[in-house]
């Protein structure tokens, strides 16, 4: 599904000297590091640390009051979110945010909007190329739900799901937009300790697919067991940045976080 | 979730009534009255498709209306131009107002296109009201042509009923399209979370735009038959009262739902006609029944009804409790 570029060698997303404030709340400050293609990447503080800010700083809902950001080689500033989905990145929230009324087959189905093209007319029309669209993108969509093991849920109402299910549901409509950095707010938040296991298996599944992976979490047992790197936040700052090895013997983190 | 053979039942049935009442009906008065419920119908759904189905608001929708009746009333009474012409200019022209009322208003989020379409149908109902050269005022238009084809007239009485059903099914078929499509589906999205629908890739903004104008011409369409069926436009028709009717249509009837607006449009046109005597106090009343349906139909009267009816199936046949 992912187009791999084996030609791009650099960092599919950095951050230099990344800044940005609410009113006189630093919530990230001064926040540089990259990320690699193909790995699981995680980012982890504690609760205010500024992990999901950071979160909408990469995918464009706010724009930094300082720094840079980079994704695929192109700075991020000015484009806008939507198009930043086309450019082949994908999110999810830290309170699941499904379109609730809708079945969740739609739900992945919008996922593939920014893969799709038919229009006002094509909608009205309904010529053969809208209706061959139409039906790719629905195998398509019902593929990604299968991947994620939603499949049988693809006629439901998002709103009614098990709250478990509709995280694997917003999953399967992040992919849908073939990403090939995917975005993932505490995904564990939530969830029990099946279902927890579960997402790991999940998250190692998509970076086989070739899909970089950067995630964020609140608890550290999920992120030290599946990241091949990890960042340390704290109060907005970088703290460290390593393999989970290192991490977990850095004293910094250890008095910051682990020892809290 | 996708029904296409009861829909298209429900089409068929729909435009089996449409020419059994047509052809059936023998008093002038009758038509007249279901030709602007048929009016009434294509207003609320093209705010129904804004409002109902991506959830914008809009306060001022009679100013498209209104845009549609006035500039093909006056451009066929002032210059003399064949309503068959005039019309389309005027959908041109409402669209690209719309457009413009849009494009500021729509790239933010909240209630700024309520604020901005309150505003935008104050500023219209002034110019209809004031600019009496052109306008003719408070006292409105008159002698409008109507819709002719070799001396037929097809704006009034059992043809107009016939050509405004026919505009009103063909817009029911458009609608239910569009809403089941790639693009409908990013309406519906924007409507549960905005937020939501950017991040996955949906330009909603664009999106917002182009059913804001879309909404804007069908509205305008329903003017222009209005104008060319009456033959005489006041702005009356055209106020915030108008607007205020016809977000009441929509919730009334159910949002997100063709066939709610049918329902809406209908009652709120035949009610006025029935209580002539709270005519003075039908802004209030207005306020009534939409707090009345907001509790006790939060989902307009024709999700109220069928929930009701699948409960009482449900309470009827359930022998065993639910697991
Ligand atoms: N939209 C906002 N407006 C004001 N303050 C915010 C906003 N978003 C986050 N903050 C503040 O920034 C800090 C970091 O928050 P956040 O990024 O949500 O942290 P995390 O996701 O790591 O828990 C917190 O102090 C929070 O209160
Ligand atoms: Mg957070």
């Amino acid at each position: 599904m992912n187009t791999h570029e084996t030609s791009e060698n650099g960092p599919i997303l950095s951050l230099e000297k990344v800044s940005k404030a609410f009113g006189g709340v630093q919530a990230v400050r001064d926040v540089s590091f990259a990320v690699e293609r193909g790995r699981i990447h995680a980012v982890i503080g504690p609760n205010g640390a500024g992990k999901t800010t950071l979160f909408n700083l990469v995918t464009g809902v706010y724009t930094p009051d300082a720094g840079r950001i980079v994704f695929k080689g192109r700075p991020i500033a000015g484009v806008p979110v939507h198009a930043l989905v086309a450019l082949g990145m994908g999110r999810t929230f830290q309170n699941v945010e499904l379109f609730s009324g809708m079945s969740v087959l739609e739900n992945v189905l919008v996922g593939r909007h920014c893969r799709t093209k038919a229009g006002f007319w094509g909608a009205v029309l309904k010529p053969a190329s809208v209706r061959d669209e139409e039906g790719s993108a629905r195998s398509f969509a019902l593929s990604m739900l299968d991947f994620v093991g939603m499949a049988h849920a693809a006629e439901r109402r998002a709103g009614d799901l098990p709250f478990g299910w509709q995280r694997m549901c917003e999953i399967a409509r992040a992919l849908a937009g073939e990403p090939e950095l995917l975005l993932l707010d505490e995904p564990a938040a939530g969830l029990n300790a099946s279902e927890t296991r579960e997402l790991a298996s999940l998250i190692l599944k998509i970076r086989d697919l070739g899909v970089t992976v950067l995630l964020v979490e609140h608890d550290m047992s999920l992120t030290m067991e599946i990241s091949d790197r990890i960042a340390v936040l704290d109060q907005g700052a970088l703290l460290a940045i390593g393999a989970p090895r290192e991490i977990q013997a850095d004293q910094r983190v250890i008095a910051a976080y682990l020892g809290a | 979730m996708k029904r296409p053979l009861a829909n298209t039942l429900a089409y068929a049935l729909f435009a089996a009534a449409v020419a059994a009442t047509g052809f059936g009906l023998k008093n002038p008065y009758y038509f007249q009255v279901l030709t602007f419920i048929g009016i009434n119908t294509l207003l609320a759904v093209s705010l129904n498709l804004l409002t109902g189905y991506a959830g914008q608001i809009s306060l001022g929708h009679a100013a498209f209306f209104g845009i549609g009746a006035y500039a093909s009333g006056i451009f066929s009474t002032h210059f003399g131009i064949s309503p068959w012409l005039s019309g389309p200019a005027a959908l041109v022209l409402a669209g690209i107002v719309a457009y413009l009322v849009g494009l500021p208003t729509l790239k933010l989020t909240g209630y700024y296109l309520a604020m901005g379409t309150l505003g935008f149908g104050m500023i219209v109902s002034v110019i209809l009201n004031n600019w009496s050269a052109v306008t003719g005022g408070s006292s409105g238009l008159y002698g409008i042509k109507g819709l002719t084809i070799l001396g037929v007239n097809l704006s009034q009485g059992r043809n107009g009923f016939f050509l405004i059903w026919l505009l009103v099914i063909a817009t029911f078929f458009l609608c239910g399209r569009l809403v089941d499509s790639r693009v409908g589906r990013a309406l519906r999205a924007i409507h549960y979370s905005e937020q939501a629908a950017r991040s996955v890739g949906v330009d909603t903004a664009g999106v917002k735009l182009s059913v804001f104008v879309l909404s804007a011409v069908i509205a305008a369409l329903a003017g222009v038959f209005f104008a060319h069926s009456v033959g005489f436009i006041s702005p009356g028709s055209f106020n915030f009262l108008m607007s205020v009717r016809l977000v009441a249509m929509v919730v009334i009837g159910g949002m997100a739902s063709i066939w709610g607006a049918l329902l809406g449009a209908s009652l709120l046109t035949i009610l006025p006609e029935l209580l002539q005597a709270v005519a003075e106090y039908e802004m209030a009343t207005y306020g009534l029944i939409l707090i009345l349906v907001m509790i006790f139909f939060p989902e307009g009267l024709v999700m109220g009804i069928r929930s009701a009816y699948e409960h009482a199936r449900n309470v009827g046949k359930r022998a065993h409790p639910e697991p």
